[in-house]
């Protein structure tokens, strides 16, 4: 069944490896450039404040010369497609092709239990759509380690702004884009058993998997683990003055922001800067208003998850995923045997 | 008499719908039996069941002795070729049959090699250019070198020219010659089913109507035309399964075990087409409601 299943799974096969390997040659092609800039701006050798600022010209330099930032955002869309994508054409067809072409009663009538039959074709594929995605993963993790260390070092331009919380890199690094390909593979196979047509399952996989990378992080990342509380005097924060929303918290570097807001003397929660301060703040230089603020006793209260939960939430991120495609393989079994007993 | 399908009030029911409902029968070994009945008589999902694609909703069946095939050695035991004989598109005919090497312990690689080679199929081609009859020879390849006990066969022939139609049959035929294996074919077309069958069962609705040997069915069977005359004055011998009446005329078809003498009748024998229509026939149906002779 094995030597089957390959036999069928062959031609995708080769279509997923050579997308992989046009995928490493343009990263190999610009990463060792990429890390030779690194290595050789500012950021080598900082200390303090100075790396902030070498970082911000690292980037900006970076995103204003031609191959990196299409480079940056096209690896972290393929990243985010490609559960989508094998998903759709090597998920939904798995049960659905069988069913729609009657090719089912050839398989199903060999001596070899459809039980096996199902295990090893999902087992099979289920392993390469997920070998793909994670392997596309790592090599961009490897291609934007520069990038991904300068906006450690607070680093931002209106690019390269998303620390390894943000709704992007979260779900494009680490282990979270396993659990997506399984997810999103199960569940195109399930949409298939269910539907029993191949375009119609397409179709189903792609709404829900999108619905679902949209969920997750907006929806349910968040209340994984309970957040963290503080209240921090405006200037301590590193404030974004035009809502008044922190983009750091105090003694927690890297830690993911889930809400700030500036809280006045009454201890009422405000999203207007007071008259007073408000010719302070027209200025292009941020720091002006903070002392306008802070002596009217104005604060800042931030929800946030503290840094090291960052591989806590992959965990429990990729489990989630990992256990609802469990689920779904599960339905799969249970829809193609129902045939029979 | 083993059989080699026995059901019991055997039906399936998709949704609210019975495609096969209250089905009783038993379909003796070492036959080639055909398996006929108009469209939706239920014969695809009595073949579904016997084959373990389908579940029953009620009642029971056995093939072979045993339940439906559902471990690997049962199901080694019967093959099927499916209604439009499918087969993967994509793949080549070589690789339909490494595919049953792989899957079937009891392959004969032997066997399927010589029907590829006397079909003149080439292996390098893929089955979805194949023709509908080299299609259909290829699925029967698969079935055959399964070497199984019982071959169930799902209109076969029916999307196939005459010619096509015919090497299948023979196909089908030598192999069976050859191996002693039971075969049941379900089709619509009595006339393929005439050149191959020496077992007959008509399913009408779920329901048995006749069953039996071909050389017996058409030995119990004749046509009669005579004066015209009510049917209920004949003697009781004679099972009247179709009828006929003009103002002086009537012609009926008759089951008998004993030869017609009555020198009021014009006695002819029936083919075994017109036999299997006159069952089908639903405005016949009363008339049969009687007692069935012989086998069920």
């Amino acid at each position: 069944m094995i030597r089957l299943s390959w036999l069928q799974f062959r031609a995708q096969a080769l279509t997923a490896a050579a997308a992989l390997a046009a995928f490493a040659i343009l990263l190999a092609a610009t990463g060792p450039h990429l890390a030779s800039r690194y290595a050789t701006s500012a950021i080598t050798g900082c200390h303090g404040g100075t790396c902030f600022s070498a970082a911000i010209t690292f980037l900006s330099q970076l995103q204003a010369t031609s191959p990196y930032a299409i480079v940056y955002l096209l690896g972290i869309a393929v990243i985010l497609v490609a559960p989508a994508i094998t998903g759709i054409f090597w998920g939904a067809p798995l049960i659905a092709r069988e069913l729609e072409a009657g090719t089912y009663q050839l398989a199903w009538t060999q001596s070899i239990t459809r039980t096996r039959w199902l295990v090893v074709k999902l087992v099979l594929t289920g392993l390469a759509a997920v070998a793909v995605t994670e392997a596309l993963s790592l090599m961009y993790a490897w291609w934007a380690d520069p990038i991904a260390k300068a906006i450690d070092l607070g680093g931002s331009t209106s690019l390269f702004s998303g620390g390894r919380f943000s709704l992007a890199t979260f779900a494009t690094h680490g282990i979270t884009p396993l659990g997506y390909a399984a997810f999103a593979f199960t569940l195109g196979t399930a949409a298939g058993a269910l539907i029993r047509r191949t375009v119609p399952a397409m179709a189903v996989t792609l709404a829900i998997f999108a619905a679902a990378q949209v969920v997750m992080p907006l929806g349910v990342r968040p209340h994984l683990i309970p957040p963290d509380h503080t209240v921090a005097t405006i200037q301590s924060v590193d404030l974004d003055f035009g809502n008044l929303t922190a983009t750091v918290v105090p003694r927690q570097p890297g830690a993911w922001i889930l809400s700030s807001e500036a809280i006045n003397a009454a201890a009422q929660t405000t999203s207007q800067l007071p008259a007073a301060c408000e010719a302070a703040g027209s200025g292009l230089k941020p720091s002006s208003p903070g002392p306008c603020l802070e002596s009217r006793g104005f604060r800042e209260a931030i929800t946030y998850e503290p840094g090291g939960r960052y591989w806590p939430l992959q965990w429990i991120e990729t489990g989630i995923f990992l256990v609802l495609a469990l689920a779904l393989a599960g339905f799969c079994f249970w829809r193609v045997s129902r045939r029979r007993t | 008499m083993t059989a080699v399908i026995e059901t019991s009030g055997l039906g399936k029911r998709y949704r609210r719908t019975w495609a096969l409902r209250d089905c009783t029968l038993a379909i003796p070994e070492g036959h080639v039996v055909g398996l006929v009945g108009p469209n939706g008589a239920g014969k695809t999902t009595l073949l579904h069941l016997a084959t373990g694609l389908q579940a029953p909703t009620s009642g029971t069946i056995s093939v072979l002795g045993a339940p439906p095939p559902s471990s690997p050695g049962q199901l080694g035991r019967v093959g099927f070729v499916a209604q439009n004989t499918p087969v993967y598109a994509r793949m080549r005919v070589a690789d339909h049959l490494r595919l049953g090497a792989w899957l079937n312990p009891s392959w004969d690689e032997k066997l399927a090699q010589q029907r590829i080679g006397e079909l003149d199929l080439d292996p390098r081609q893929r089955a979805g250019t194949l023709s509908g009859g080299q299609r259909a020879q290829l699925a029967l390849t698969l079935a055959l070198a399964k070497r199984p006990e019982l071959l169930l066969l799902d209109e076969p022939v029916a999307a196939l020219d005459p010619l096509a139609r015919r090497e299948f049959l023979r196909g089908l035929m030598e192999a069976v010659a050859a191996h002693g294996t039971s075969v049941v074919m379900s089709s619509h077309l009595v006339a393929d089913l005439e050149r191959v069958c020496d077992y007959l069962v008509v399913l009408v609705a779920s329901r048995v109507r006749v069953a039996g040997e071909v050389s017996a069915l058409l030995a119990t069977h004749c046509r009669l035309s005579g004066p015209r005359r009510d049917p209920d004055t004949l003697p009781a011998d004679l099972e009247v399964i179709e009828e006929s009446h003009t103002d002086k005329q009537s012609v009926l078809l008759v089951r008998t075990g004993e030869p017609v003498h009555d020198p009021a009748w014009t006695v002819l024998p029936v083919s075994l087409e017109d036999l299997v229509l006159a069952y089908m026939n639903p405005a016949n149906e009363m008339a049969v409601r009687r007692p069935q002779l012989g086998l069920v």
